[in-house]
């Protein structure tokens, strides 16, 4: 890895449109009963919008793989911490950003976050090991 | 604001248990989440995914303890998880788990809502040794209150 600074970007990860049809499948991986996840008629009842929310773990798995990508390999994720901001609809654009704010020896603290359609829908913070 | 109905709930432990983590699931779990394959190392959000089958109920069952129906608008609202080894496909994790905490909040937005948290530890059986701590907070809206 080139040399590390404070304030490094990490590669931003995108997913051009949330795939309705993952949250389904997810759904029967969790035994996630709760239909906002595959009923958009529900979530409009709710007044939460007009198409299914996708799985909040998912979400966090995505800002994951970013900071696991920066870091080097799944390994190197040693804690991360985030808040869920907002909700992520199906077929809007998701994208994980970070950078690095500290750096004790091996370890990087990064800030973390993540956008819908340019909303801030998570933030947290992180700690990787490098590689 | 008024304290949480549920509040009672704070420091009960969970059943807990062991769970095994299918190399299948995992294989999904990653496709789903558009994670790369790795047949030695599973991606770190199984994390959450080996807490939650192994702690000893079920997503149902954890809105009927705070008394919300699958409807009703649960989210999740923060998590934290802490590693200290490999997730291994196919290894089997002992999970200990407890609820930390219950509050009643008041959002200009969300209305009245309990936040509702709790915690898993999560052990490789075979080396007996940690592997991943998870802390979830979920929000259910309380539209009722």
């Amino acid at each position: 890895m080139p040399t590390l600074e404070v304030g490094q970007q990490l590669e931003p990860l995108v997913v051009e449109s949330i795939d309705v049809e993952k949250m389904k499948t997810m759904a029967a991986i969790l035994q996630d009963p709760n239909p906002i996840h595959y009923d958009a008629d529900l979530v409009r009842e709710l007044g939460m919008g007009d198409a299914p929310v996708n799985q909040g773990p998912i979400n966090l798995a995505l800002l994951m793989e970013a900071v696991c990508r920066f870091g080097g390999g799944p390994d190197s994720l040693k804690r991360i911490r985030v808040r869920f901001l907002g909700n992520v609809f199906g077929g809007e654009r998701y994208e994980c950003t970070g950078k690095v704010v500290a750096i004790d020896g091996d370890i990087a603290e990064l800030e973390v976050g993540a956008t819908a359609n340019g909303r801030p829908v998570l933030a947290g913070t992180a700690s990787v090991k490098l590689g | 604001m008024s304290t949480s109905p549920y509040a009672h709930l704070v420091g009960r432990k969970l059943p807990g248990g062991t769970y095994t983590l299918p190399e299948y699931l995992t294989w999904l779990w990653q496709d789903t989440c558009l994670l790369p394959q790795d047949t030695e190392v599973a991606h770190p959000s199984l994390g959450y995914f080996i807490g939650m089958q192994g702690v000893g109920l079920s997503i149902q069952e954890m809105f009927d303890m705070m008394g919300a129906t699958a409807d009703s608008g649960v989210m999740f609202g923060e998590t934290e998880l802490e590693f200290f080894g490999t997730i291994r496909p196919g290894a089997t994790f002992e999970v200990e788990a407890e609820v930390v905490g219950v509050e009643r909040k008041e959002g200009k937005r969300a209305g009245v809502f309990d936040k509702f948290w709790f915690t898993m530890r999560c052990r490789d059986q075979e080396t007996g040794e940690p592997v991943v701590t998870c802390t979830n907070t979920w929000i259910f809206p309380r539209k009722e209150a």
